[in-house]
C-alpha cells in the first residue's frame, strides 16, 4: 500500500465527478465537499443545509462547513451551537469538518470558545480557515485550537481532529505542523483520521524534496508534473 | 528488493512519526581546539600564554566523557600578570574617544556573527546544553549586547558626563554561569572604558575563544584577559591591587565569603548570586501558557537554575496534571542534537539535583519525574517536587536545575508573603489574565525582574539585577553602565585594610562615660533623648554621653545601644510601606515643608554651628545649602523610572525605582548639619525609611531638626540614634533586617561594615575613611546618591489578545 492523501476536497458541484473519477481509478480515497456557502458562509441557513444534503447525496463522505462569523463576533454562542447541530444532522453519516475562519474571529479567546462549541456540537474535525481569508493558519491560532481539542478530550474522552489550511506550501512548513501536533496532542493524533493539512499547493514541493532525496539534485519545476 | 526495502522504511517512518536525530556537526569546534593542540592557556595581554608547571584540567564532553582539551589553571602570579596587562591597557583604552570604542564593539559583534557556528557548537559541546538555546538565544543576545553597548559608548561623553571609567574590573564566574554572563558584564565594562580580567571556571573554552576573538581585533592589547582557574583563586584576583571593581557570579555562600574576604581591600564588589527563579501561577492564568513558562524556566536549558513554583490552590490539580503531561513530552539527549529540549550538565549539576531530590523525599516531599530521558548516566530527568511541608529545609533552600518545587497558595496576598519570605530576590514571573492582579503582584514582589505572563525574557536594554541574597548589582541598560563608572575625580580605590581590626570586638563595648559637669550653654537645648518612632525617648541603657563644643559648653545626649537600634529599625519598618506608597509629589511636599522649617530655624542652627567652630559666614552658608538640598531632592523626585522599548517584544518594559526599605545612615563627624541633611533628603525622597546616626562630635543639630521632623513626617519614618559611633555602626551592620547601609566614618568602620554586610548581603556604601566635600554639588548632591538610594526593578508587560 502506497502513501496517499487523506481525502480529495472539492466544491459541491464537482462531488459527482470526483467520486466517479476516483472509482474509475480504483481508489478508495474519500471525497470531501466544502459546503454551506463556502468560503464566506453568507447565505441563508436553509440553502446552506440543503447544500450539505445534496453533497452527501452525491457521494461526499466528508463535509467542510463554514461557521457564521457574525454569531461569534456578537457572542451568540448558543445560536452558533444550534447551527452547527443542524449541520451535523444534515451530514448524516458523513464526517463534519467545521471551519472556524479564525482570521476573522478577533481575539484568541473567541477562537478557543468557537473551537469548543464546534466540538460540543459534534464536529469530527475543526479547521482553521477556508484558505481564502487574508489570515489563514497561524501557529498562535493553531496552538489555541489544539489546546481546546486536548481540553475537550480530557473532559469527554472524545478525540476531535485538527486541520490547518491556507498558506502551507512547503514540505518544511508541513514538518513544523507535524511537530506542533506531536508536541501538543501527542503521537495518537498523527493519523489521517485526526490530522489533515489543507494545502492545494503542498504536493509539488513534497515531490521536489523526494526528487532531491533520491537523486541528490534539486528539481526544476518542469522536471515534475503540474499539480 | 532494495526498492521495497526503502518503500517499507518510508511507511514505517510515516506510521511511527518519531523524531529523527538532528546532529549538529562540531567539527569546527574540534578544529579550533586543534589549533591549540588541545591545550588552552590563558588569553592575557592580547596573546596566548601557556606558562609551565601549571595544573591542567581536562575539559570533557559531558555525554561521552571524551577528553576534548586541557585547560591550564591559573595561579596567583598569572592573575597578577593579567591585572598588570589590564592596567596597562586601561591607560590607553580609557583615553580613546567613545566613538572609537563603539567602532570596536561593532566590529566584534560582526566577528561573532561571522563565527557564530564555532561559538555555539563549542559551547554546546563543552557544557552539554541544548544547542537550540545557545544558537537561537545566547549567541544572538551576545551580539545584541555588543551592539547596544557600542551605542552607549558612542553616547558616553554626552550622556554620562561627570562620570569616568572605574579602571580594571575583575570578573569571577562560577560554574553554572556561561559565556553569556561574561558578555553581560564585559560589554558595558569595555564600552565605558574599563578593562577586564575574567576568571572563568576550570574547563571553559568558550570565554577563551571570545577573548581571542576580542583580542585579535583590539587596538589596545589586554583589554579583555581571560583565564581558567579554580574557585579558590577568586579572592586572589579580587584582592589584587589595581582591581577597582569585582563582579562576581556564583553561589550565595561563595558571595558571602568573598564579601568578607574583600572587606577593606578597596575594590567595589558587585554580586550576582544564585540561579533560582520564581513562578507565580494564579487561578486566572492561562495554565497551558504558564506550563510553557515553567518549561522555559527550568527544563529548556535557558536558565542555569531551578524553579520555585507557587500555584493557587483552586487550580492546583489542573496545573499539576498539565505539567505532568508536558513533562512526558520533554526530550533529553546530546546537546548538539537540534531536536533536544534538555542536554546534560555534567556530574556536579547532576549530583546537586540528586542530592536535593533525596533530601526532599526524606523531608516528606513527593517527587515526579518524567520525560524521554536516555537511561545512561549523564542525564537527569525533569523533576517536579511537591507536597513539602512549608518549614522543611528543602522548601527554603535554593532549588537546583532541573527541579521545580511546587507549593500552593490561597490568595494573592498569601502568594506575595510566601514569595517575599524567601531570602533570595532574583527574578519572578506572574501569570494572570487579570491586569490589576498581575500589576499588584508585579509591583509587590521584592525581586529584580518580574515578567507578566512570560518567563526568562532578556534584552540588553533592560536592567537585570536583584536584591536580598541575590546580590545587588545590575547588568544591562543604564543601570548596568553605572556598575563600571564612578564620578569623575574619584581617587583610585586603594586598600584601606587594617589587619589588626578584630571583627569580634569592634564597637562591641561602649566606653563608659561619667558625668563631667553640669550642662552649660544657651538654652533652649534640643529635647533630650533618642528620636525613635516620632518622639524623643530615653535610651534603653539609661545613660548619656557628654558633648563639648568648641566654646567649651557642655551638653549631654542619650547613649544609644543595641536595643535602641532594634527599636528604631522596627519603627522604621512600620513606617516604610506607607511612605514607599506615597506619590512622589506627596513626598516632595513634605521635603519642602522640612526645608521651610529649617529656614525658620536658621538663626538657631547657624549659631549652633558657630559654637562648634564654624565661621559665621560659613555657618550661614551651611544652613542655606542644607535648605536647598531638601528642596532639590523634592524637585528631582518627579523623574523616577521610565518605560523601555525592547526589540521584538510587543508591549513595554517598565524600569521602576523602588525604595530599598529601611536604610541606615551613619553620618560623618564633619559638616554636622549639611552632611546629615544631604544624606537624609535623598533617602527620604526615594521612599526609604531611615535610621540615622548623626555626627558624633555634634549631634545636637540633627536633634534640633528632629523637632520639625516630629511634627511633619509620619512617626517612625526618620529615627535618629545618638551614641558611640562604632558601637551603633556595629549594631546596624549586623542587623539582618536593614536593607542598606551608608557609612561615612573611619577606615576601620568602613572595613567592619563591609565585612558584616555579608550576613544579609545588604548593599553598603562606605567612604573608606575619606572625607567627602558635602558642600560641593557633585559629592553632596550628585546622582551617585540617587543611585544608592533606590533599587531598580524591571517589569515586563508583554501584550496581546
Amino acid at each position: 500500500k502506497g502513501i496517499t492523501t487523506a481525502a480529495v476536497c472539492v466544491y459541491p458541484a464537482r462531488v459527482c465527478d470526483a467520486v466517479k473519477a476516483l472509482k474509475a481509478a480504483g481508489c478508495s480515497i474519500p471525497v470531501a465537499a466544502v459546503a454551506t456557502g463556502f468560503p464566506a458562509g453568507q447565505t441563508h441557513l436553509k440553502t446552506r443545509l440543503e447544500e450539505i444534503r445534496l453533497a452527501v447525496e452525491d457521494g461526499a463522505t466528508e463535509i467542510d462547513v463554514v461557521i457564521n462569523r457574525t454569531l461569534v463576533l456578537t457572542g451568540q454562542w448558543e445560536a452558533l451551537y444550534d447551527e452547527i447541530r443542524q449541520f451535523r444532522k444534515a451530514c448524516g453519516e458523513a464526517h463534519l469538518k467545521t471551519i472556524l475562519a479564525t482570521g476573522e474571529l478577533g481575539p484568541l479567546t473567541n477562537v478557543y470558545k468557537a473551537s469548543l462549541i464546534a466540538m460540543m456540537a459534534g464536529s469530527d474535525f475543526i479547521k482553521t480557515s477556508t484558505g481564502k481569508e487574508t489570515v489563514n493558519a497561524t501557529f498562535p491560532v493553531a496552538i489555541v485550537m489544539l489546546r481546546a481539542i486536548r481540553d475537550f478530550f480530557w473532559k469527554t474522552g472524545n478525540k476531535v481532529g485538527f486541520k490547518p489550511a491556507g498558506g502551507i506550501r512547503t514540505a518544511k512548513d508541513s514538518l513544523a505542523w507535524l511537530s506542533l501536533i506531536k508536541e501538543e496532542l501527542g503521537d495518537e493524533w498523527l493519523t489521517p483520521e485526526l490530522f489533515r493539512i489543507g494545502a492545494s499547493s503542498l504536493l509539488s514541493d513534497i515531490e521536489r524534496q523526494i526528487y532531491h532525496h533520491v537523486t541528490g539534485r534539486y528539481a526544476a519545476y518542469h522536471d515534475l508534473p503540474m499539480s | 528488493m532494495a526498492a521495497t526495502g526503502v518503500g517499507s522504511r518510508a511507511r514505517d517512518i510515516f506510521t511511527a512519526l518519531e523524531y529523527g536525530p538532528v546532529p549538529e556537526s562540531h567539527a569546527c569546534a574540534l578544529a579550533w581546539l586543534d589549533t591549540h593542540n588541545r591545550l588552552l592557556g590563558h588569553y592575557v595581554g592580547g596573546e596566548w600564554l601557556k606558562p609551565e608547571h601549571r595544573n591542567a584540567v581536562s575539559c570533557r564532553d559531558p555525554i561521552t566523557g571524551e577528553n576534548l582539551a586541557n585547560c591550564l589553571q591559573a595561579q596567583g602570579e598569572d592573575v597578577a600578570a593579567a591585572v598588570e596587562a589590564a592596567r596597562t591597557a586601561f591607560k590607553a583604552w580609557s583615553q580613546l574617544p567613545g566613538a572609537t570604542r563603539a567602532r570596536y564593539l561593532t566590529q566584534l559583534a560582526k566577528v561573532i556573527l561571522m563565527h557564530q557556528r564555532l561559538l555555539w557548537t563549542l559551547e554546546s559541546l563543552v557544557t552539554g546544553r541544548a544547542v537550540r538555546e545557545v544558537r537561537d538565544g545566547d549567541v544572538p543576545l551576545a551580539q545584541q549586547l555588543l551592539q547596544y553597548h557600542a551605542v552607549q559608548a558612542h553616547a558616553q561623553e554626552k550622556a554620562l558626563a561627570g562620570w569616568e571609567p572605574r579602571g580594571v574590573i575583575g570578573l569571577i564566574l562560577s560554574p553554572p554561569f556561561s559565556f553569556l554572563d561574561m558578555m553581560w558584564r564585559v560589554c558595558p565594562a569595555l564600552a565605558m572604558g574599563c578593562t577586564v580580567v575574567a576568571l572563568v571556571p576550570p574547563a571553559s573554552p568558550t570565554p577563551l575563544l571570545l577573548a581571542q576573538l576580542a583580542g585579535e581585533l583590539s587596538p589596545v592589547p589586554g583589554i579583555l584577559n581571560v583565564m581558567c582557574g579554580p574557585a579558590l583563586l577568586g579572592p586572589a584576583l579580587a584582592s589584587e591591587p589595581g582591581v577597582q571593581k569585582v563582579a562576581f557570579c556564583g553561589a550565595v555562600e561563595e558571595g558571602q565569603a568573598l564579601r568578607r574576604t574583600l572587606a577593606g581591600k578597596g575594590a567595589e564588589l558587585g554580586l550576582a548570586l544564585g540561579t533560582e527563579s520564581l513562578l507565580l501561577l494564579t487561578d486566572s492564568a492561562d495554565v497551558d501558557s504558564a506550563v510553557e513558562g515553567i518549561v522555559d524556566a527550568a527544563w529548556s536549558d535557558r536558565s542555569p537554575g531551578g524553579l520555585r513554583l507557587l500555584i493557587q490552590e483552586s487550580v492546583w490539580d489542573e496545573t499539576v496534571q498539565r505539567i505532568q503531561a508536558r513533562m512526558g513530552r520533554l526530550r533529553s539527549g546530546r546537546g548538539l542534537d537540534g531536536a533536544v529540549d534538555m542536554g546534560a550538565r555534567g556530574a556536579t549539576a547532576q549530583d546537586l539535583a540528586q542530592h536535593y531530590v533525596h533530601e526532599a523525599q526524606s523531608q516528606g516531599g513527593q517527587v515526579f519525574q518524567a520525560g524521554d530521558v536516555p537511561s545512561d548516566s549523564p542525564f537527569f530527568s525533569p523533576t517536579l517536587v511537591f507536597g513539602l511541608p512549608p518549614a522543611a529545609p528543602c522548601a527554603q533552600a535554593e532549588v537546583p536545575w532541573p527541579v521545580v518545587m511546587a507549593s500552593p497558595f490561597r490568595t494573592a496576598k498569601e502568594a506575595l508573603a510566601l514569595a517575599n519570605g524567601m531570602p533570595r530576590g532574583g527574578s519572578a514571573s506572574v501569570w494572570s489574565e487579570r491586569l490589576g492582579q498581575a500589576l499588584e503582584l508585579g509591583y509587590g514582589l521584592r525581586v529584580g525582574t518580574v515578567w507578566i505572563n512570560a518567563h526568562g525574557l532578556r534584552d540588553p536594554v533592560v536592567p537585570t539585577g536583584g536584591c536580598k541574597e541575590s546580590g545587588s548589582s545590575w547588568h544591562g541598560g543604564q543601570d548596568g553602565l553605572y556598575e563600571y563608572l564612578q564620578p569623575s575625580g574619584t581617587p583610585a580605590r586603594l586598600p584601606f585594610l587594617c589587619e589588626s581590626l578584630n571583627y569580634d570586638t569592634f564597637g562591641l563595648v561602649v566606653p563608659s562615660t561619667v558625668p563631667s559637669g553640669p550642662e552649660t550653654g544657651p538654652s533652649p537645648a534640643p529635647p533630650y533623648g533618642l528620636f525613635i518612632g516620632g518622639r524623643f525617648q530615653p535610651p534603653g541603657g539609661r545613660s548619656s554621653r557628654p558633648i563639648q563644643d568648641s566654646s567649651g559648653n557642655l551638653h549631654y545626649v542619650a547613649e544609644g545601644g543595641v536595643k535602641d537600634i532594634r527599636g528604631a529599625v522596627e519603627a522604621a519598618h512600620q513606617a516604610a510601606p506607607g511612605w514607599g506608597m506615597q506619590s512622589p509629589r506627596a513626598r516632595a511636599s513634605l521635603l519642602w515643608a522640612l526645608a521651610a522649617a529649617l529656614q525658620r530655624r536658621d538663626t538657631a542652627l547657624a549659631s549652633r554651628l558657630e559654637r562648634h567652630g564654624s565661621e559665621p559666614k560659613a555657618a550661614k552658608a551651611e544652613v542655606e545649602v542644607s535648605v536647598r538640598r531638601l528642596q532639590m531632592w523634592g524637585t528631582q523626585l518627579q523623574d523616577q523610572g521610565h518605560t523601555l522599548q525592547v526589540a521584538g517584544l510587543r508591549g513595554p518594559v517598565l524600569r521602576l525605582r523602588e525604595p530599598l526599605g529601611v536604610l541606615a545612615v551613619v553620618c560623618p563627624d564633619e559638616w554636622p548639619l549639611l552632611a546629615f541633611v544631604s544624606l537624609l533628603a535623598p533617602a527620604l525622597a526615594h521612599g526609604n525609611a531611615v535610621v540615622l546616626v548623626p555626627s558624633g562630635t555634634c549631634p545636637l543639630l540633627a536633634l534640633e531638626i528632629c523637632q520639625d521632623v516630629a511634627t511633619l513626617f509620619p512617626a517612625g519614618l526618620v529615627n535618629v540614634v545618638t551614641g558611640d559611633q562604632d558601637h551603633l555602626t556595629r549594631c546596624l551592620a549586623l542587623h539582618q533586617d536593614i536593607q542598606a547601609l551608608w557609612y561615612f566614618g573611619s577606615a576601620q568602620g568602613s572595613q567592619f561594615v563591609e565585612w558584616a554586610s555579608a550576613g544579609n548581603l545588604k548593599p553598603v556604601w562606605v567612604n573608606r575613611g575619606f572625607p567627602r566635600a558635602w558642600d560641593e554639588e557633585a559629592e553632596g548632591a550628585g546622582s551617585e546618591l540617587s543611585l544608592h538610594a533606590a533599587r531598580t526593578k524591571a517589569l515586563w508587560l508583554p501584550m496581546g489578545d
